[in-house]
């Protein structure tokens, strides 16, 4: 392109001179005569033809300046309909349409949640989800910011979470103006996160909007849930509603879960009712808050080991039957072993061991039968390998597992005569026993070093738990392999835990706890996390978002100052070689210069103490913490730690 | 504590006896050069600095205080269970080794749990 840079000097102020005149030419067709001047020999580009002569000769054709309504009015209509609380997004120009409708027309609901990029909003999305049961809204660019968006939907779709997505795209090619808006379009926007998003759909009217953003939100809320994705066309939002009175809303109607077949579950319960040592292994069983306190009701029946996987909350921690730590002796002694919502099976019937050669052994002694209940079987896709390894079943009962619970339970209870019943309480006394035995142990084990620097996880843990203990904490995130929450705090109720990532993509547990802690907020509740420093790295801005919507949570780092997982897999590659062990920092470490968390969060608007390598210190770090939280805002401690 | 690891201690401490060895109640060893080992060869990345225990692919035991005796310790680090690395003598000697579980053994273990106020809560 020529441009006023590319022209002699001397020339130029007769380059501007005759802009100037073609524009005033432009208004008067009188001057179009002397625009048909012919063509100059010494000129390289060629005199304009009679058609360009005329189209810039010619008076414009209408241009309006102004509208009265846009489709992305009717766009808020169909989103205020579906009952969405919040929508987190980045901005992008290829949803401006709907962006402005919803601060302007709609008011600012759903309230707009301004996140620094869009795994953050997704994430936020997943940890509200989980929490209050109910998805939010999510929206990006539907090329750069939805590649931005995708490792955090796939977490959303291995752990079963309703996100909703929607993205801006512009489908008509004769409408994108020349540069971005052309690397901003694609013709299947959706297509490079379709094998991890359960439903999409690119409407092609505002018709067809309402109708698949309804279909969308019943998707995604039917068991197994997961994430769905609507591409909105610019155009579509942004041009006025040609006939609001024929658009027309569907009823939002969402999907009962399904109770598995009657005649299954008397066989299962048969075969459990029947059992010397029936096990329940569950992962992602409860739902609602219900869920919890059916398990408990089924347990308790039974009287048997419930091995809880942490998906969910399920299952109390200091409940008698909870055998969670002691899961490969209970199921090493099972003869009929129960999954419900599992979603690696296998992975819970048999160890395995990461050597030269990779090897598999069943964990039970002697032969058992097990059952399956749960949605699992139900949907798959087949390229990302979520799903596990094949695990050997012997009724397989599709079915919801919260929703099934009930009628289990009451097939149970059927079947149980005095003599089983004191033989289930025998059974249950000394589950009971062992769990003890098992706190005890856990209590022990967190003596050693206690007074260390760094500080170990244990005391980090305690610590906290003693500040929070007499609150109705809600803890949303937790570091990897940091188990001494659920080893010695008292998960008593549904929202003291809403599981982990999913698709174990790092970056999650800042945002999904700045999502879970805002839907606590509306509860009084008093939200805690724990994340990993190279979780945070991949996304600190979200202190940002937490504290500009003064969302109240307590933030912990697990300061380890490593991506430590991979550290213990470089060492172990290392020793098979029999070299360079002491080298396995490299590329694994986050060191030189470490990094100071609580600086970084002071500047996003964060509460920071820290760095923390005293345990004394923890404790009032702690009180002035949370001093802040109750007061409504965010803020952070950087407790560095021993690895795990 | 993993049903593996129980597995391979025992079968340790039968090898032990089968060898006629006693139990080295202070066994020699350069407490302060096995802390250094124990850095060097990154056991704290999963056994922790002071030896508390820690996760890898599955809760990893402690080793404060440790009581294997240390030819079933260094038998165990050349040969380990699980997902645990092997140490060949190639890069930690045996004397190393009996460094490193000087110092371990040195360190202080578990203690009553019952001083622990937090952990009691």
């Amino acid at each position: 392109m020529t441009t006023s840079r590319d022209l002699p000097r001397a020339d130029r102020r007769k380059f501007l001179k005759g802009a100037a005149l073609t524009g005033a030419a432009a208004l008067s067709p009188a001057a179009a005569p002397a625009q048909a001047a012919p063509p100059r020999a010494d000129l390289k580009a060629s005199a304009p033809g009679p058609k360009l002569v005329a189209a810039e000769t010619l008076p414009p054709g209408k241009d309006p300046v102004n509208q009265t309504s846009s489709g992305g009015e009717f766009m808020v209509d169909v989103l205020k309909a579906l009952d969405f609380d919040y929508l987190a997004m980045n901005c992008a120009s290829s949803f401006r349409g709907i962006h402005e409708a919803i601060v302007n027309y709609g008011g600012n609901k759903p309230e707009i949640l301004t996140c620094p990029h869009e795994e953050i909003a997704v994430h936020m999305a997943q940890g509200y989800a989980k929490m209050e049961g109910k998805p939010i809204a999510m929206m990006c660019h539907g090329t750069v910011g939805l590649q931005h968006a995708a490792m955090a939907l796939y977490n959303s779709w291995c752990d079963r979470v309703p996100v909703y997505v929607m993205i801006g795209n512009i489908i008509e090619a004769d409408k994108r103006a020349p540069g971005v808006e052309w690397v901003h379009s694609a013709i299947d926007p959706a297509a490079i996160v379709r094998d991890f998003v359960k439903w999409d759909d690119q409407p092609a009217s505002l018709q067809h909007f309402a109708e698949s953003a309804v279909r969308a939100y019943k998707v995604a809320t039917t068991p197994p849930m997961g994430p769905v994705l609507l591409s909105l066309d610019a155009e579509l939002q942004e041009n006025p509603i040609a006939d609001r009175a024929k658009l027309r809303i569907p009823k939002v109607t969402k999907v009962v879960p399904p109770v598995a077949d009657p005649g299954a579950l008397a066989e299962a319960a048969k075969l459990l009712a029947n059992a010397e040592n029936p096990v329940i292994v569950c992962d992602r069983l409860a739902r609602t808050p219900a869920g919890m306190a059916r398990l408990v009701e089924f347990a308790e029946t039974l009287q048997c080991a419930v091995i809880d996987q942490g998906g969910r909350m399920n299952f109390p921690t200091r409940h008698p039957l909870n055998q969670t730590f002691r899961a490969r002796a209970a199921i090493s002694q099972a003869d009929v072993v129960l999954g419900i919502e599992m979603n690696d099976f296998y992975g819970a019937l048999n160890a395995f061991h990461d050597r030269i050669v990779r090897t598999t052994y069943p964990v039970r002694k002697g032969p058992a039968k097990t059952i399956s209940l749960g949605n699992r079987d139900l949907y798959l896709k087949s390229n990302y390998q979520d799903f596990g390894r094949l695990a050997d079943v012997d009724l397989a009962i599709a079915g919801d597992g919260e929703a099934s619970l009930p009628l289990l339970t009451d097939q149970v209870r059927r079947l149980v005569d005095e003599v089983r019943r004191s033989a289930y309480q025998a059974r249950g006394e000394k589950l009971a026993k062992a769990r003890l035995a098992m706190v005890e142990q856990a209590k022990s084990d967190a003596t050693i070093g206690w007074d260390a620097s760094p500080i170990t996880t244990a005391r980090m843990c305690a610590e906290v738990y003693a500040q929070i203990k007499d609150e109705d904490w809600s803890l949303v995130g937790n570091a990897i392999r940091n188990s001494w929450p659920q080893r010695l705090w008292n998960f008593d109720k549904s929202h003291r835990w809403n599981g982990q990532s999913g698709g174990a993509g790092v970056g999650y547990n800042a945002p999904a706890s700045v999502g879970a802690a805002l839907a606590n907020k509306r509860h009084g509740r008093l939200t805690v996390a724990f994340g990993g420093d190279g979780d945070l790295m991949f996304v600190p801005s979200t202190l940002w978002t937490a504290a500009h919507h003064r969302i109240p949570l307590l933030y912990i780092v697990h300061n380890n100052r490593a991506y430590h997982q991979e550290y213990m897999y470089l060492v172990a590659m290392a020793a098979r070689l029999g070299r360079g062990i002491d080298r396995s920092e490299i590329g694994t470490t986050i060191a030189d210069p470490h990094v100071d968390y609580a600086t970084v969060a002071r500047g996003f608007g964060v509460h920071g103490e820290g760095p923390i390598s005293d345990p004394a210190e923890l404790a009032p770090a702690l009180k002035r913490a949370l001093a802040v939280v109750k007061s409504g805002q965010p803020a952070l401690i950087d407790v560095v730690t021993d690895p795990r | 504590m993993d049903a593996s690891f129980v597995r391979v201690f025992a079968a340790g401490l039968f090898a032990l006896a089968l060898a006629g060895l006693a139990f080295a109640e202070e066994p020699a060893g350069d407490a302060a050069n096995g802390k250094q080992v124990y850095l060097m060869a990154r056991c704290f990345t999963c056994h922790g600095r002071v030896g508390q225990g820690g996760g890898f692919n599955y809760p990893v035991p402690a080793l404060a205080a440790i009581e294997l005796p240390v030819e079933a310790f260094q038998a165990f680090l050349r040969e380990p269970p699980n997902d645990m690395p092997a140490f060949s003598t190639a890069i930690l000697s045996d004397k190393d080794a009996a460094d490193m579980w000087a110092w371990l053994h040195s360190l202080p273990g578990r203690k009553p749990t019952k001083d622990f106020p937090l952990l009691n809560q």
